[in-house]
């Protein structure tokens, strides 16, 4: 991995394959922290507070919150997942797909078939359901791959509706007979049991972690390597790229098929959560939700799928439990996509710490207009 | 072999509306590059409005049917003057990713005005029956197939005839040229957002009367819509009109065999991946951005 590489990747990243200028607010030119605040960070003490912020949600949190709340927040690392891949495939590649949600809908129905087919140990199924919904993904993706990606929007939208249907036909294996294994007998919710390590709340929440750990590590590793700098230069120019040598048609696929991978993977564990899957968790308009967190938390770096996460599942609990309508939410996700489309391409992530750094900066000029004054310039 | 005639009956007025919906679409693409992915919540919003008009019976009844066109014309107008200008510039993934911000505002307010509970509305002309080669024919039925074809001739030669026709071409093509000779950009562009706001609204009444109105379903029936746009490569009027048509018509022959009946809405998506298909293999690597 060569270092300036990265950074120019990093630099000159734009949002939905858009030309740098316009991720802009028009007329303004880049303002120099944007680019030091979007750099890679290898800051130590970053590193050492993210670790010690894992550590204590692996280890303390369980313990300081009821069984509710910890459903609640092991459903965010899990969806974590599949935020972390959509991400990567807007911020990195450039394309918009709209069918991860149903994906992860197939990845939790793979382990489902596969657990009542086989006899696979939990972590052969949790891989073996992200290597098919890949592939699913992958030949989603294949007819629109060639053209623009606005077909490939449009085709993985279709597809999303097309999943529904299925699904809802086809419905969860529930231990029933024939290639869909599902029987009238067997209740409308599917329960994926549980590897012997994990068979608690508290231990299968920590099982999530470490799962999402390995994907967070996975995605590190496609954006520091190779296949992030060829998407880099995809996503700038796909004439230059070629050009360069980047093998257009295998990138994107590759992006599509790893997005599609995480989703799978999330499935599974979704499918192996408390009350297990059922149909009704996978209705159509969830995967355009998914797409407004995913920009909301932000697409460029890796702690917006986290936020994003926090944003599907623990928004809405947290609402319901003051009462307040979730259907605000979704309005609320809507004009978050037009807010970050429009002004804040970072999505939160990036736009909180500068907004806070602006506020404080406001706020010391209101309070201390002293102070303010020492920072102008000598005469 | 199931008698068909009934159900090609329906397919003809269920794919008179996709046509219908996807010129809407096809034409506000070519003039302004948005691809309105909210089209059927803005159908569906206008759909509501009109059975609460109808409910409460304030006004007369054809002043709550117009109601549906005219917010669909008002909604579609106000996100195009307010996000279209802001957005012009940016690629036209983008500026379809930002009406799904439209699509989830006008879902979240219709589940929380009117909550999940499914309405109705009967059109009047619902009740005039007709009685053709063996099968009843609706009033309605007979609208949705006659607006498609008079709403894509209307269009086709709107676009070539008259002179805002001739400006919206022109900004297909390239809209910083077609500013420089003087077109005022802004007002054609305002007007296409009008026309298929309009369409949208129109064709949002008629499905709700067709299909039921029921939020998340007419909120997503924008698909098959987009399939028959796709599969006119988002340009050509006349084949997004005959594959709105074969749509409607496949899917609603399909409920007659019974091994497949259930599978029949997946129709939009296999034909558009067909199309798909064919593209590609008559096309190779398109450069992004000119496929409009």
């Amino acid at each position: 991995m060569s270092e300036p590489d990265v950074q120019a990747s990093d630099e000159e990243r734009a949002p939905l394959a858009a030309t740098p200028a316009s991720t802009l607010p028009r007329g303004e030119a880049v303002p120099p922290e944007t680019i030091r605040g979007l750099r890679p960070r290898r800051d130590p003490v970053r590193v050492l507070v993210g670790a010690a912020a894992l550590a204590f949600v692996t280890f303390g949190l369980p313990g300081m919150i009821d069984r509710f709340w910890l459903q609640i927040v092991t459903s965010v690392v899990i969806y974590s997942i599949v935020t972390l891949g959509l991400g990567l495939l807007i911020g990195r590649a450039g394309m918009v797909s709209l069918c991860q949600f149903l994906l992860l809908a197939i990845g939790a129905w793979v382990a489902l078939r596969l657990d009542f087919a086989t006899s696979l140990p939990f972590p052969l199924l949790v891989l073996s359901a992200g290597v098919v919904t890949g592939l699913i993904g992958a030949l989603i993706g294949l007819p629109a791959l060639r053209l623009s990606g606005l077909y490939l929007a449009l085709i993985t939208l279709m597809a999303a509706g097309a999943i529904t249907v299925v699904l809802r036909i086809a419905q969860f294996p529930n231990g029933g007979g024939g290639f869909f294994g599902n029987s009238a007998a067997g209740g409308a919710s599917s329960r994926l049991p549980r590897p012997a390590i994990a068979t608690g709340d508290t231990a299968y929440f920590r099982y999530c972690i470490a799962v999402a750990v390995l994907m967070f590590l996975l995605a590190l590793w496609h954006v520091r390597g190779k296949p992030g700098r060829a998407w880099a230069a995809l996503r700038q120019s796909q004439a230059t790229a070629i050009a360069a040598g980047v093998n257009v048609t295998l990138y994107r696929l590759w992006a599509f098929a790893l997005a599609s991978f995480m989703a799978g993977v999330a499935g599974a564990l979704l499918a192996a959560a408390s009350g297990g899957v059922n149909i009704n968790q996978f209705p159509v308009q969830n995967s355009i939700l998914l797409l407004a967190v995913v920009l909301m938390g932000g697409v460029y770096s890796l702690g917006g799928a986290v936020v994003a996460a926090l944003l599907l599942r623990l928004l809405p609990a947290l609402l319901d439990d003051w009462g307040v309508s979730t259907e605000l939410l979704t309005i609320l996700f809507g004009v978050g996509i037009l807010q970050v489309l429009l002004t804040a391409p970072g999505g939160l992530v990036d736009q909180v710490p500068k907004d806070l750094a602006n506020l404080g900066r406001g706020l010391r000029r209101l309070v201390g207009p002293r102070r303010a004054g020492d920072e102008a310039p000598p005469p | 072999m199931p008698d068909l005639k009934p159900f090609l009956v329906l397919g003809f007025a269920l794919g008179g509306v996709f046509a219908m919906s996807g010129v809407g679409l096809v034409v506000l693409y070519r003039a302004t590059g948005v691809l309105n992915l909210a089209y059927g919540a803005i159908g569906a919003t206008g759909a509501l409005i009109t059975w609460s008009l109808l409910d409460a019976g304030w006004v007369p009844d054809w002043v709550a049917y117009l109601a549906c066109i005219v917010f669909g014309g008002a909604a579609t107008l106000l996100y195009g003057v307010l996000f279209g200008p802001p957005f012009s510039a940016r690629d036209p993934l983008v500026k379809a990713t930002a009406t799904l911000g439209l699509l989830l505002i006008l879902l979240g307010a219709m589940q929380w005005v009117w909550g999940r509970d499914p309405h109705g509305i009967t059109l009047p002309t619902s009740r005039w029956n007709y009685d053709l080669f063996d099968a009843r024919v609706s009033g309605t039925q007979v609208i949705g197939v006659v607006f498609a074809i008079v709403v894509t001739t209307g269009t086709a030669v709107f676009l070539r005839v008259t002179k805002v026709g001739t400006a919206m071409r022109a900004l297909a093509d390239d809209r910083e040229i077609t500013a420089t000779l003087g077109v005022p950009v802004r007002r054609v562009e305002a007007a296409a957002w009008l026309g298929s706001g309009l369409v949208c609204g129109g064709a949002g009444l008629l499905l709700s009367n067709l299909v039921g109105l029921d939020i998340v379903g007419l909120t997503f029936l924008v698909i098959p819509a987009l399939a028959a746009a796709l599969i006119g490569r988002l340009h050509s009027l006349w084949v997004t009109l005959a594959a709105g048509f074969l749509i409607g018509i496949v899917q609603s022959s399909l409920t007659a065999f019974s091994e497949v009946a259930e599978y029949r809405t997946l129709t939009p998506f296999v034909l558009a991946i067909l199309a798909l298909l064919w593209f590609a293999t008559r096309r190779r690597q398109t450069p992004a951005g000119s496929s409009r």
